[in-house]
């Protein structure tokens, strides 16, 4: 994982939900809500679609799953990063920002105020 | 849900063992998030969900294989391909399977093609008509006012409002948070261009605050306007201002001459606006006060009920109401409210029929998927050798799963593409050749929600015949074992295909049997004697401008000259007139009294049509005289009081008496202000004829009096005691062609009065057709989805026997070899498709029967288990399963030994 990670985009709906789950463990529903408002509703992935990912980032151990409130419906499963996920999300994070850097040299995008 | 569960389940059982409550649980938030946003959002996100279990189902089940493979070659083809590009791939490579095999491929698209666009036409003209509701705010408020006499056994029906009643609900009605009450009738539009014809709807001021509804531009009535003695003020429909006006907003403040009355114009609906139905071009302010208001029924209701209210407290309200009323005019004791949703008093009558129809439609779809799932069967197996030794060299049941079941989605796909195409068109062959009693044609569309109809149709046929083959995978071994032989298909495989062949023989009996009972009641609809003659006879309508005709005198005068210079013209054998013709509704009616006989609540008899008519119009019509004479022109002339009855006043008021030269006369409520009525002298007995419907449950009572006489010579004709003779349709019996006869009716007419229009130029029979009309559309409907149920059931069974033939051939070839006859080798194959065939029929009949109350609200004088339809769809069933079964046979038989046993 390590050494091709660098060079490895994360899909645009893995990253969304890294960085929904940056505020802290949360459910499902909400990830999804976060996902389609963090993307201006570009993305708005189906209960199934969302699912997949999180499944996958599970199976990765970039995420893992959490217990929930006591309060909440017992069905409901809450997620959480883990230090992988962070990393990877941060990594991302570089990724763009490095691409920002890159664009804003070339004055393809406007310049700090 | 249940079915988010079930389709839950296509997914890996790790997945739903770990998340599958979680899904479920946020499903379902997200469906009462989206139930707040409307319906449409809810079947969109409904939709959308599914499909994303589908997808994530097919990804992940084909994927896992995919990844593997793609993590092996991850080094050689550079950055990994996504679970999305995977599925890509394999649409990709389904599709170019599917393009070499160009016929498989066609046929199966076409079928799901019509199947999936006869539902989609059909769901499209159900949802908007029946289940979308009324484009008011708050429709479900909305009642219609309708009443029945319990005691004299009328349920319901009596759709019609009185000012007394109106003014009654109005002032005290709780449960009511508005009423309004209206009528509409034919008006001459002047002024512009030739004069015309419209439907001008007189209602209360109140209706657009009952309806919740404003005008797209200017103003709706005040309350002042619906005062008698106001200036009266017109509202135009938008199709109107159009048509006439070009659109010009100036409109507003201009007059129109409406019956050659200048009218203002104070505003125009919107486009959407169609109360009581899309026919009604103009909105007048209907006038009266507490005063003067009158208790003759000759309007329609509707009311907003309160908030909490509902239709059963206020039925109970409205019923003591009118209790209150009758303790003042007792003539209407027993009457008893039965409101209904406006809704359903608007579809109610033709819901069931659109819903049969998408039920056959339904059935129609799955012979269809029947069919490709068979078509898919022998495509799978003939690849099943190729697959066996593929499996057996490593690959996964899932990579071959996934290899078939995306060839179904893709045809499914295109299938229900196709169907939206061709849906389209149907929507409008239904609007088109529907019938003329559809309601709400206008709000027929293709939206959102027929397409995600049409989407999730398409998937559930994917699914259904995409399964079949998958659940055929049989194990390597025997396919292997089986296939080295290469001669007969695995048993099961016979089995399923069977089945599939006996399901399509089942549901094509079922839309046989359905059809059947349809063409027998339009059979037996269309053999009831209406009493009249309705061949080469023009008939139309003319109404007088009141204005320039204000009494009765001058009315019937215009009507005579017109009528004087009909008969005039070459080829017209006779010419007359009736304030309401045949089948075109109830019109006027009133009770009756008989001369001597006194009035006794409890022995009330029902209603009876009146129709003012011109001298002859039962002899035009060809109405049989059953006794005395019919009525004559000099009777008319003279202003005679005489009236013909026809066959029900006579049973029912003078049973087993000879009623020539009886008196009767209308009945008026006592302490009314109305005049007395004239006493009337029947002279004649004719036929019944219907009034609103060809088959009539009871004949309905019909009087016909001298037009220069309706409701009594000196009565005022605002007084309403009889027919209008204002607006008259006409017939017209000729020996030349109606087209011909159109020019010479109009010169006529124009010599009297050049102002008048004349509408509504028909034929008497288009009046009988349209009577006709639905039994005749569901009829139609209904053979077109039993023809092609009965098409696709032939080629299946046609399809499954020649393959077993193919199968067997070799046997076959062993067995002529041996001796056996050609014939016995043909009985054997038809004994196996006939037994199949058979099992069919017994299912079709068993749920034909079991279905048979749903259609008897469609029939007329058949039972819906009418033994010979029964039989003899049966027999025909039965006979075309035969022959295809019998043209694969007879090639088996002929076959000769050498070439049979090279096959293998």
């Amino acid at each position: 994982m390590k050494d091709d990670a660098p060079s490895q985009a994360l899909p645009d709906l893995v990253f969304h939900v890294l960085l929904a789950l940056g505020h802290g463990p949360t459910h499902g529903y909400a990830i999804g809500k976060d996902v389609e408002e963090q993307s201006d509703g570009r993305l708005d992935p189906t209960t199934g679609a969302l699912y997949q990912v999180l499944r996958r980032l599970t199976d990765e151990g970039l995420v893992a799953p959490v217990s929930g409130p006591d309060d909440v419906d017992p069905r409901r499963k809450y997620f959480a990063l883990t230090r992988a996920g962070r990393r990877a999300a941060a990594q991302e994070a570089e990724r763009l920002a490095a691409l920002v850097r890159a664009a804003r040299q070339r004055k393809l995008y406007p310049q700090r105020a | 849900m249940r079915i988010y569960r079930w389709l839950l389940c296509l997914s890996p059982h790790s997945l739903r063992r770990d998340y599958g409550a979680a899904m479920e649980e946020m499903f379902a938030r997200r469906m009462t998030e989206a139930k707040q946003s409307g319906f449409t959002r809810q079947a969109y996100v409904c939709t959308r969900e599914m499909m994303g279990l589908v997808a994530l189902a097919m990804s992940e089940q084909f994927g896992a294989a995919a990844r593997m493979r793609q993590r092996r070659q991850r080094s050689l083809s550079g950055p990994k391909a996504g679970m999305m590009d995977v599925t890509v791939q394999e649409f990709r490579h389904a599709a170019r399977r599917l393009v070499r095999t160009p016929l498989f491929t066609a046929t199966a698209a076409l079928t799901l093609a019509l199947a999936i666009g006869a539902n989609a036409s059909l769901f499209t003209v159900v949802h908007r008509v029946v289940r979308n509701p009324l484009p008011y705010p708050e429709s479900s408020r909305l009642i219609a006012l309708d009443y029945g006499f319990p005691s004299r056994n009328i349920p319901s029906g009596i759709t019609s409002m009185a000012w007394q009643l109106y003014f009654q609900l109005l002032d005290q009605a709780r449960t009511l948070e508005g009423v309004a009450v209206y009528n509409s009738s034919p008006m001459t539009l002047t002024g512009r261009g030739e004069p015309q014809q419209i439907l001008v709807t007189h209602a209360t001021p109140s209706l657009a605050s009952v309806l919740r509804v404003s005008p797209a531009l200017g103003r709706w009535f005040t309350e002042s306007e619906g005062v008698t003695g106001a200036a009266s003020v017109a509202v135009l429909s938008h199709g109107l201002w159009m048509r006439q006006f070009g659109g010009d907003r100036s409109v507003v403040g201009r007059s129109i001459t409406l019956d050659g009355e200048p009218t203002e114009v104070v505003g125009v609906m919107p486009a959407t606006f169609n109360f009581p139905d899309a026919r009604s071009e103009v909105w007048t302010a209907a006038q009266s006060t507490r005063a003067t208001a009158s208790f003759l029924f000759n309007l329609f209701g509707v009311a907003r009920l309160r908030e909490g209210a509902t239709v059963e407290t206020a039925r109970t309200e409205i019923t003591a109401l009118i209790h209150d009323l009758s303790r003042r005019v007792p003539n209407q004791s027993g009457m008893a409210s039965s409101a209904v949703p406006l809704q359903e008093s608007i579809v109610g009558r033709i819901a069931s029929t659109l819903w049969i129809l998408l039920a056959s439609a339904g059935l129609v779809l799955l012979v269809a998927c029947a069919n490709v799932a068979n078509l898919f069967l022998v495509r799978s197996e003939t690849r099943q050798r190729e697959v066996a030794v593929r499996r057996a060299l490593g690959a996964g049941g899932r990579s071959i799963a996934r290899y078939l079941f995306s060839e179904s989605v893709l045809l499914a796909a295109v299938g229900g593409a196709l169907g939206v195409a061709l849906a389209w068109g149907g929507v409008q062959l239904l609007i088109d050749f529907g019938p003329a009693t559809l309601p709400r044609l206008n709000e027929v569309r293709i939206d959102g929600v027929v397409l995600a109809f049409s989407f999730a149709l398409s998937l559930i046929s994917a699914a259904a015949f995409g399964l079949i083959p998958l659940m055929r995978l049989a194990p390597v071994a025997t396919t292997l074992q089986e296939h080295g032989r290469g001669q007969t298909a695995t048993r099961g495989s016979h089995r399923a295909r069977q089945l599939l062949m006996g399901a399509q023989v089942a549901l094509a009996l079922i839309l046989l049997i359905a059809s059947g009972l349809m063409v027998r009641s339009f059979q037996k609809l269309r053999a009831i004697d209406p009493g009249f003659d309705s061949s080469s006879t023009l008939t139309f309508a003319i109404v007088l401008p009141q204005v320039q005709y204000p009494s009765r005198q001058m009315a019937t005068d215009a009507h005579l000259r017109i009528l004087d210079r009909l008969s005039a013209i070459p080829g017209v054998t006779g010419a007359s007139t009736s304030s309401c013709l045949p089948l075109t509704g109830f019109c006027y009616g009133n009770g009756l009294i008989v001369e001597g006989e006194l009035f006794d609540p409890k022995r009330a008899r029902p209603f009876v049509a009146f129709r003012a008519v011109a001298g002859g119009y039962t002899d035009v019509i060809r109405t049989p005289l059953l006794r005395g004479r019919s009525l004559t022109r000099a009777d008319v002339d003279r202003r005679e009081l005489n009236v013909v009855v026809n066959k029900a006043i006579a049973d029912g008021y003078f049973p087993g008496q000879d009623p020539i030269g009886r008196r009767i006369r209308s009945s008026v409520p006592p302490n009314s202000n109305l005049p007395t009525p004239p006493w009337w002298t029947i002279v004649g007995v004719v036929a019944n004829t219907p009034t609103m419907a060809l088959a009539e449950p009871t004949p309905v009572g019909l009087m016909f009096l001298p037009m220069s006489i309706a409701g009594g010579p000196d009565v005022p004709r605002e007084a309403l005691l009889g027919p209008d003779v204002i607006g008259m349709a006409y017939v017209v019996r000729s020996t030349v062609p109606a087209s011909s006869l159109v020019g010479a009716v109009r010169r006529a007419v124009d010599e009297v009065d050049p102002n008048l229009a004349i509408a509504q130029v028909r034929m008497l029979q288009d009046i009988v057709d349209r009577a006709s009309d639905q039994t005749s559309f569901t009829m139609i409907l209904l053979a077109i989805a039993a023809a092609v149920a009965l098409l696709l059931g032939a080629i299946g069974i046609y399809g499954v026997i020649s393959y077993i033939v193919a199968q067997r051939t070799g046997e076959i070839g062993v067995r002529l070899a041996m001796g056996a006859e050609p014939r016995s080798v043909a009985r054997m194959i038809l004994r196996q498709g006939g037994l199949v065939t058979l099992l069919g029929i017994v299912a079709g009949l068993i749920a034909a029967l079991a279905g048979s109350q749903m259609i008897r609200s469609l029939l007329y004088g058949v039972s819906p288990r009418d033994p010979v339809i029964f039989s003899l769809t049966t027999l025909l069933l039965l006979a075309i399963a035969l022959l295809a079964c019998w043209l694969p046979a007879r090639r088996a038989a002929r076959l000769s030994p050498l070439q049979a046993l090279r096959t293998e």
